[in-house]
């Protein structure tokens, strides 16, 4: 159940089967992110894998010394691409691999093309998804759906996206959807259909209890991915955008060139690794602790790097050392511009309304919240309609809503209508006409004690509060509470022991924060295993943008942090990133890939250079960082 | 494992709690017990829960331990995050996913299609060998004509109205041609030639394949013009304009592009790129590294620890030989970076693309493997850690017979047979037999107070056997036993180390005041002697370190081990006369005043009387002189504690000074410091002695030693050895060193000159002169 290792598992494989020699790897635009998403650069040379080619670009040279690769997504104008390929080929032997189910016929015109007898392989190896984290998988499809109905294309992406993922596991579900969603029905049939009709693959060892697929809908839940995050990965996604792992720090003021886009890859990046799912204030500590480290390591005063016993330690480190500086150089300017984000919008305060907004039912109390934030100029106009969103979903019916107030408001405070128009829109996409179940307020006795009970006592952290609905409706579905009138199963079959292996699909996209929930479910609770996926992973701006109305191209948006307390490491965390960077400057001029400063002793000005060299560095023109991702290359 | 049989020790591993059978791991422990013992006693259940639970134990410090170097070597100590439960990351191994093969289905639509093309091939190659069977250009074309058409049926004239390619209209002016290979008729612009070479290529290249008789090329040397049967042919006068291909075969565009398909895949057969040869030298280099690393890593590791398993020289070798792989594969993948690129017609830049990749994952390959070979230890440093190695175990021995005396006031019960045998001899052996031997032989003979029979643990007897058995296996050359054992011997001292470390902390705790307390403080000292010599060795490998992480010069490699010993032999003759000298003309081409700040460093010990010391030594013994480098040593002239550590002190000041003043080119530095043989394991140092011999100097670490342990101590402080190695830089530099020198600055020079950068290239070049001239120098003096 760790998607991550599935897809990566099948890319090695296909390398493996090739065998021995030089290899380039053939792909689509799709297996390109997939392949990237799992694989380094770096990792993927040591298997001789040397190049990277689209198959629908047309510089492609004859390289006969060369084995092809074929990963492509069984599409009409892949199999067109192919045939002209085959039919000149400009590699040795073909490898060719779909990744998902291709039609007998296409297989017939492939092997009608290959005259000359240069394909060795043909298979299906169904990985069909973005794997993000081991649990949570997307599709990256924006916009799946027209009004209430599927994109009919997107529709069958998504059906084969989801497929391909069982098939990947290897897990032939019972399928459960939510009721309330015209949309949550339809893929669940197109799914069951597609297991139907190709029940031979689909014949895997039976489990004692069987696997469970869960489809819901965005709609049921609208708050989530309109909250601000705290959690890093979430956080880096909300305010930076995360794009197949990778993070475009261009529009960070003062970034350095080689920083304007990273990569934040649990699979090679041991820090991220380690807090992806910690809140912002642990983040900022444990950086403060990485550059304390760093610091260690690196070469400190002047006679230190003179003692030759300290020089070896240097050559020895030396790797380390320059990997270390780039990973430390990565997370101080990405969490250096989170808190500058943070401190910009005032996106502590904004935060703190946020939640009450989204957890409380104190109506005067958050109305009053809201206006005065309205008024505060430090909160950005995204910020403030996003809070007006907010009210509008949750006091919705209410009785003395003074919606029409806020709208004015936010008019007189020269939001510009673009974002005003998203509120009803928001409503619309996520009101309570369309929600199946009552996001707001509990449902049962016990529910309504707790949150009396919470309400007594104070809650530990107001900035995080905020419990996606997917929490609760996982947890009902363990305990086997799960009500059959709101998620009926398709089918006649119902599951009568509590669920181990759970696929939890959203449509209209997952949130970070609902993986960070599923990341607790699966830790907390032993013997059931939760997989999570969506048709995207969203953020505010990509959920507004996937109701359909939000406007293109407005990046108006930023956010936040903890407590105002621990501010102070951070502003001193973001110092150092700007001396950082200000050092790094220096030394780039002088032709040095290590990004951060060394103080170097007077007496030997060469000697990084000279190590450098002797490494091989300087004398390989072409030195990629070695944890990028192979993407950036294509 | 004989000694597992013996009743009274204990016994560690995944032991059945009842019948006391030794398995390999905690899971077939269990699956032994379910399978074995099911039906038996509850009670044994606890027992064996809280065995398991000890094993448990056990691993996780182990773990532990493995956890702590990583976390060492990576990013260190941060607060992870971790609630507890499964992390995602930790979920059980999965396998692969579903796949589906089409490979079958492939394979049958193409076998029909391939037998139709296969076959229309083969018909067209066999037509042309017909066609070009005969004597084209002696042959009338009414001839030719008749044969073509025998050849293959053509098609009628009135038949085809129109070019079928084209659609054109035949008439008077746009004739009718036939293809010769099909029969079928297109226009003139339609047609195309096949060459008559051509035709030769492709049906002797099928004829090879065929293996069949030789070629149809018997065509006598025609001396007559070429053959127009214009005239005899009836035909019509338009034959006259297309009959002229008496060395050429008219057919259609689809006949030529099958042939031109099959010549391209004539020609791929054959022609195999440069960059596949290299690649695949480079490949099979890659593969000799996976092969030699981990052995060497293994023997290393193990001298490095004072073991002496394998032997040194044998370690240097294998070194040298990596080391050698690794330059391969370094010039390979450059040569395969550079393939073409002075070619005219620059190649592809996916090719550049493809070289650039290949050479930067052999330099990824080379930065992991390379850093991850240690240096080994000099010879002397070798027999100083085999020394350190010794005592060690002695204190352990020590330690844990205390421990045993303890524990048997303690627990009579349990170690009540051990202790007569830890009692005896070991005092002696402690109290009067080191120390004195030690000042004279430098505690070599310790071994012998260490005999392995009296071992009073059954842990240590354990290794000895394990020991001997290693040394059997080598001797028996089963390299795969000596590692299982090796693996063998190093967790059974891990283990009696841990025990060791165990007992001995107990120990101090209780015996402090006793008398034993000052031995114990001894030993404190002792160790931290050893520390500072460690340090010392450290320090000294570096500059084997630096030197093998510069494999960016490419030479053709030159250190054949035979050669050294000559060089020195050649410096010992010369060096016999005029060691001061020879020196002195080596380091005239630096372009300092080094000289100065080294004499006055070497003088201090031996104030100011220079030629002392080498006599000296020449007569203490031959084997110094044998090594030009050796003699340098400040140990030996100031053998007997003569130098007074503030005279070393202020010393590592100017040597300083000189390391940095030497050159421009720290590089350079480091491959003169690299070069002298102390600390080059290339060049195994040719001395028949033992290096014993040249340390009359006691290793400051035996308390009975007159003088002051304190003050010996500071003798060995790093800053001699710091020293050391500065001024040895400057030692007369070997030939083959200033060989390797030259092309290392020639190839900066054209480094230099490419980036443009002019000053450098014109300080490279000094210094290449004086390298070159200090070369012809130093030729002159051997020869």
């Amino acid at each position: 159940m760790n998607v991550v290792f599935a897809v990566k598992q099948y890319v090695s494989k296909m390398i493996e089967d090739s065998g021995p020699g030089m290899k380039v790897l053939l792909m689509d635009k799709e297996t390109t992110g997939i392949v990237s998403m799992v694989y380094t650069q770096s990792e993927i040379l040591q298997k001789e894998v040397y190049l990277f080619e689209r198959i629908d670009s047309q510089n492609r040279e004859i390289m006969k010394h060369l084995k092809a690769i074929c990963f492509l997504r069984p599409t009409k104008e892949n199999v067109d691409y192919l045939i002209q390929e085959l039919r000149r080929p400009k590699y040795s032997i073909y490898f060719i691999y779909f990744s998902n189910v291709i039609s007998k016929s296409d297989v017939k015109s492939l092997a009608e093309a290959d005259e000359q007898e240069v394909v060795a392989e043909v298979q299906e190896f169904y990985g069909d998804y973005i794997a993000v984290n081991p649990h949570l998988f997307s599709l990256n499809i924006l916009g799946c759906c027209q009004g209430r109905n599927w994109d009919p294309a997107q529709l069958s992406r998504t059906t084969q996206g989801l497929t391909a993922l069982l098939l990947s596991l290897k897990k032939c579900p019972m399928i459960r959807y939510q009721l309330s969603s015209e949309s949550a029905k339809r893929l669940a049939e197109c799914v069951k259909q597609v297991i139907t009709k190709e029940y031979e693959l689909f014949e895997f060892r039976r489990t004692e209890v069987p696997p469970l697929l869960l489809i819901l809908d965005r709609c049921d839940d609208a708050i989530t991915p309109l909250l601000n995050q705290w959690t890093y990965q979430a956080m880096v996604h909300e305010l930076l955008g995360i794009n197949n792992n990778r993070i475009d720090l261009s529009r960070v003021p003062g970034i350095s060139k080689d920083l304007r886009e990273v990569v934040l890859s649990a699979e090679n990046d041991e820090f991220y690794a380690n807090n992806m799912y910690l809140n912002f204030a642990e983040i900022g500590s444990n950086i403060k602790n990485l550059m304390e480290d760093f610091q260690k390591k690196k070469p400190k005063e002047q006679q230190k790097l003179e003692s030759i016993a300290d020089m070896k330690a240097f050559v020895e480190n030396y790797p380390q050392f320059k990997k270390m500086s780039g990973t430390v150089s990565k997370h101080v300017t990405v969490v250096g511009e989170l808190s500058r984000l943070v401190s910009e919008r005032n996106l502590l305060e904004v935060s703190e309304v946020e939640q009450e907004l989204a957890c409380q039912n104190d109506h005067s109390s958050a109305l009053q919240n809201v206006k005065r934030l309205l008024q505060n100029p430090k909160v950005t106009e995204f910020d403030a309609a996003r809070l007006v969103m907010l009210y509008a979903l949750h006091y919705e019916r209410h009785s003395s809503n003074s919606l029409p107030g806020l709208m004015m408001d936010l008019r007189n405070k020269g939001v510009s209508e673009k974002y005003r128009k998203l509120v009803s829109a928001i409503v619309e996409y996520g009101g309570k006409r369309v929600r199946g179940s009552d996001l707001f307020s509990p449902k049962d006795a016990v529910a309504i004690t707790k949150q009396f009970l919470k309400g007594l006592k104070g809650v530990e952290n107001v900035y995080t509060q905020h419990q996606p609905f997917l929490h609760e409706t996982l947890d009902h579905l363990i305990k086997g509470k799960l009500k059959e009138n709101l998620y009926p199963y398709l089918g006649p079959n119902t599951l009568r022991d509590r669920p181990q292996d759970i696929v939890v699909f959203i449509i209209g996209g997952a949130t970070y924060e609902e993986a960070l929930t599923v990341y607790n479910l699966n830790r907390t609770t032993p013997g059931v295993r939760i997989v999570l996926g969506g048709t995207t992973v969203h953020n505010t701006k990509s959920n507004l943008k996937s109701t359909g109305q939000f406007p293109r191209g407005s990046s108006g948006f930023r956010t936040a942090q903890q407590k105002q307390g621990e501010l102070s490491s951070y502003s001193e965390v973001h110092k150092q990133t700007v001396n950082l960077n200000r050092r790094g400057e220096r030394r780039r001029r002088a032709r040095r890939p290590a990004q951060l400063a060394l103080n170097l002793p007077a007496g030997f000005p060469h000697w990084p250079q000279v190590l450098e060299e002797s490494l091989g560095f300087h004398a390989c023109p072409y030195n990629p960082p070695p944890g990028s991702l192979l993407t950036p290359e294509l | 494992m004989a000694s597992l049989d013996d009743p009274g020790e204990v016994r560690e591993g995944f032991l059945c709690p009842l019948c006391l059978k030794d398995l390999q791991s905690f899971c077939q422990l269990q699956s032994h017990y379910e399978e074995e013992h099911s039906g038996e006693d509850r009670d044994v259940k606890g027992q064996i829960k809280s065995l398991v639970q000890k094993a448990k134990k056990a691993k996780n410090r182990l773990l532990k331990r493995e956890g702590d170097d990583r976390a060492e070597s990576g990013t260190q100590g941060y607060e992870s995050f971790s609630y507890g439960g499964v992390d995602p990351y930790m979920w059980e191994p999965q396998e692969l996913g579903a796949v589906r093969s089409h490979l079958s289905d492939f394979k049958k639509h193409r076998a029909a299609r391939i037998d139709h093309y296969v076959v229309e091939v083969n018909k067209l190659i066999i037509r042309l060998e017909k066609l070009t069977a005969f004597d084209r250009t002696n042959t009338e074309s009414a001839k030719i004509r008749a044969i073509e058409k025998s050849v293959v049926p053509w098609v009628n004239d009135q038949d085809v109205p129109f070019c079928p390619d084209c659609g054109n209209k035949f008439s008077i002016r746009n004739r009718r041609h036939h293809c010769r290979l099909c029969g079928s008729i297109m226009c003139k612009k339609c047609m195309e030639l096949i060459s008559l070479p051509f035709a030769n290529k492709l049906t002797s290249a099928s004829k090879d394949s065929l293996s069949t008789h030789t070629s149809p090329s018997q065509s006598p040397n025609s001396v007559h013009g070429s053959r127009r049967g214009s005239i005899s042919s009836m035909s019509s006068v338009s034959s006259v304009l297309d009959e002229k291909d008496d060395d050429r075969i008219r057919c259609c565009t689809h006949c030529k592009d099958t042939l031109l398909k099959r010549e391209q895949q004539i020609d791929e057969k054959e022609h195999t790129p440069d960059i596949v040869k290299l690649y695949e030298k480079l490949r099979l280099c890659m593969e000799k590294v996976d092969q030699k690393a981990p052995e060497y890593i293994r023997m290393a590791a193990s001298l490095n620890a004072g073991e002496t398993t394998y032997s040194l020289e044998h370690a240097s070798d294998l070194r040298i030989e990596v080391q050698k792989v690794y330059e391969l594969i370094d010039a390979l993948s450059k040569k395969i970076l550079t393939l073409g690129l002075n070619q005219d017609p620059p190649p592809h830049p996916n090719t550049l693309r493809l070289q650039r990749m290949i050479r930067y994952s052999a330099t990824l390959f080379v930065q992991e493997k390379l850093l991850g070979l240690m240096s080994l230890p000099t010879r002397e440093q070798f027999e100083e850690l085999k020394k350190k190695r010794k005592q060690e175990m002695e204190r352990k021995r020590i330690l844990e017979r205390q421990a045993a005396l303890e524990s048997q006031r303690r627990l009579k019960e349990r170690w009540s047979d051990l202790a007569p045998r830890t009692a005896n001899g070991e005092v002696a052996s402690l109290r009067g037999g080191p120390a004195p031997l030690r000042k004279a032989e430098g505690w070599l003979p310790l071994s012998g107070g260490q005999g392995q029979s009296e071992d009073s643990d059954p842990l240590l007897q354990q290794i000895h056997n394990i020991t001997s058995f290693i040394r059997q296996a080598r001797a028996a050359g089963r390299a795969d036993e000596v590692r299982t054992l090796q693996e063998n011997l190093r967790q059974l001292q891990d283990e009696y180390d841990q025990q060791q470390t165990e007992k001995a902390i107990e120990l101090s705790r209780r015996q402090a005041e006793e008398e034993d307390l000052q031995r114990e403080q001894l030993q404190m000292l002792r160790e931290r002697e050893w520390e500072r010599e460690r340090e010392q060795f450290q320090a000294a490998s570096l500059h084997t370190r630096t030197r093998s992480l510069d494999f960016r010069e490419i030479r053709p490699f030159q250190l054949e081990p035979g050669r050294e010993p000559r060089t020195h032999l050649a410096y010992a003759l010369d060096l016999g006369s005029s060691p001061v000298q020879s020196s002195a003309a080596q380091k005239t081409p630096s372009p300092v005043s080094a000289l100065e700040p080294v004499r006055v460093w070497s003088g201090p010990p031996a104030v100011g009387q220079e030629p002392l010391p080498q006599s000296t030594v020449s007569q203490q013994s031959e084997l110094a002189s044998l090594n030009p480098f050796e003699e340098e040593d400040p140990s030996s002239p100031t053998a007997d504690g003569t130098t007074s550590p503030p005279a070393a002190e202020p010393a590592s000041g100017p040597s300083a000074c000189v390391l940095k003043e030497y050159n421009p080119f720290e590089e350079e530095e480091e491959e003169a410091v690299a070069g002298n043989p102390f600390t080059n394991p290339d060049s195994p140092a040719p001395n028949p002695f033992d290096e014993e011999d040249e340390y009359p100097c006691p290793r400051p670490s035996s308390p009975p030693v007159p003088g002051n342990p304190f003050e010996e101590a500071t003798c060995t402080n790093p800053f001699e050895m710091d020293s050391d190695s500065g001024p040895e830089g400057e030692e007369p530099i070997e030939e083959e060193l200033l060989l390797q020198q030259i092309d290392n600055i020639k190839a900066y020079i054209f480094d230099a000159k490419q980036c443009g950068r002019l000053d450098e290239v014109e300080l490279l070049t000094e210094n290449l002169r004086e390298l070159k001239r200090t070369l012809a120098k130093q030729k002159g003096g051997t020869d």
